[in-house]
């Protein structure tokens, strides 16, 4: 008798815990933004923010002890990497500023502003990682800086490297950050120098390989290009990005890929796994880019 | 069900500690571009040495922890690690193993079992991803890794949780007097 009785008590648990499990997934997905749950959600990343921001200094020698043990093992692959980069960014260099030159003279000659860096009006906020997603299936961090800072969501964030993500939820002293290689991720891109457009996505469990998708047809696309955000102002969507914020590069391009699919594979400049501070630009940059074609990018 | 506020204070602070511990140091740690998991190795630890109900209990409440945290679809994590939590308690219950080196069947086999688990759920929510060799590379390293913490983490488990607990499979593995006066469930404190 009292084994049946907690033979049933035992099942009831189980089935009243997967039970509570799916009823809160059900809900999550129906309610919007400001719904409890989400609600809930920023409360307890308000509670957990300085615990988490202090536990991230404390265990910052841990992190940085095998990380350095990694990279030891990994110096000899970088260096001969690196060297290569050198040269190639030397040959960029010199083709880069020759065509800053006649930028300048043609900028001089037609009246625009001259943009160099982030654009006008961009405020950029520094904060410190202090919390990082566990799955592969959820590209989120936290941060240490919040709405008191001024941040706001969907605004970009960047690292030293390049464009990392977004703003997605925003409490008084936290915010959390969803990174370019989450599933729900999408960022208007283009290559330069050739200036093909696209849709840059994430390779769900891969985050050193992007797609960047529905290229159009013009200009070609070569291994080693650089990404960048295209800041596109369509009337209908407006990519909350600003223009030219570098994201990575053209890492592989496969010409069935290319001609059936129209899109290229990348590799993101910033290290994802391995952030310690990052940027967020704050402010409201002008338009830049008007585009007639409406594709759905955030 | 009755929860003694020492027992149940103890868990709570485990899976703050564990989750904090998980999101602010280990997870940035890689190791052959994976890092190691502490939740599912702490609810297979519970699970393990409590039994099926404790392990449950503690599943949910870690998954709801890290769902809640770091802005993850609340239910997706709980639902997977209610049932690692149930799984290693009843295999417990069950089988009961005394070995010296269970612990690190138990961290395997639940770890595993976690991040199939998470990989089916988020299909079933309509996150795409191509069952590459980078996934399953990630996954198996994860695995690896807990199975190296496996032993000081059931170490420190054991010392938090042993003044509630009402069997101890590990020390009636050494030949140790362990068992009192068994409750339904495997924690003094928390019992039906």
């Amino acid at each position: 008798m009292h084994d049946k009785n907690v033979v049933r008590r035992r099942r009831a648990v189980l089935v009243l815990l997967v039970g509570l499990s799916i009823a809160l997934l059900t809900v999550y997905f129906d309610e919007p933004g400001g719904g409890i749950l989400h609600a809930l959600q920023r409360g307890s990343q308000a509670v957990l923010g300085p615990i988490e921001s202090g536990a991230s200094r404390a265990l910052k020698p841990i992190r940085d002890a095998t990380g350095w043990i990694g990279d030891t093992f990994n110096a000899q692959d970088e260096n001969d990497e690196l060297r290569a980069e050198v040269a190639r960014l030397r040959q960029q260099l010199a083709a880069g500023q020759t065509a800053q030159r006649e930028a300048d003279q043609l900028r001089a000659l037609v009246d625009l502003p001259d943009e160099r860096g982030y654009p006008t009006g961009v405020d950029p906020v520094t904060a410190r990682v202090i919390a990082h997603s566990p799955t592969v299936w959820y590209s989120t961090l936290q941060i240490d800086k919040g709405s008191d800072d001024g941040l706001e969501a969907d605004q970009p964030v960047v690292t030293g490297d390049g464009l990392i993500g977004k703003l997605t939820g925003v409490t008084g002293g936290t915010a959390e950050v969803t990174l370019i290689t989450d599933a729900d991720s999408a960022v208007s891109s283009q290559v330069v120098p050739s200036g093909t457009r696209g849709i840059l996505m994430p390779t769900v469990g891969d985050p050193d390989d992007l797609l960047l998708d529905f290229l159009d047809n013009e200009g070609e696309v070569k291994e080693g290009a650089t990404v960048v955000t295209s800041g596109s102002t369509s009337t209908e969507f407006e990519s909350l990005f600003p223009r030219g914020v570098p994201i990575g590069e053209v890492s592989r391009v496969d010409p069935d890929e290319r001609e059936l699919y129209q899109r290229v594979h990348v590799k993101p400049f910033a290290d994802l796994k391995r952030l310690d501070f990052v940027q967020v630009l704050t402010g409201d940059p002008p338009a830049e880019v008007a585009e007639t074609d409406a594709v759905a990018v955030p | 069900m009755i929860v003694a506020p020492g027992t149940g204070v103890r868990m709570a602070l485990i899976l703050l500690i564990a989750l904090v511990v998980q999101a602010s140091g280990i997870a940035q740690v890689t190791v052959l571009g994976a890092s190691p998991d502490l939740m599912p190795l702490v609810v297979a630890g519970v699970g393990f040495l409590a039994g099926s109900v404790p392990g449950a209990v503690t599943g949910f409440a870690a998954g709801i922890a890290i769902d809640l945290a770091l802005g993850q679809t609340v239910g997706a994590t709980s639902l997977v690690l209610t049932a690692v939590g149930y799984g290693c308690g009843r295999y417990r219950e069950l089988r009961d193993p005394a070995h010296g080196l269970a612990p690190i069947a138990f961290a395997g086999v639940a770890t595993a079992g976690y991040e199939v688990g998470m990989a089916a759920v988020s299909f079933m929510l309509g996150i795409e991803a191509s069952v590459s060799v980078l996934v399953l590379r990630e996954a198996i390293v994860t695995v690896l890794l807990n199975i190296l913490l496996a032993l000081p983490v059931f170490w420190v488990l054991r010392r938090v949780l042993r003044p509630s607990l009402v069997v101890d499979p590990l020390a009636r593995g050494r030949g140790r007097e362990q068992t009192r006066a068994a409750g339904p469930l495997g924690l003094r404190g928390l019992e039906v």
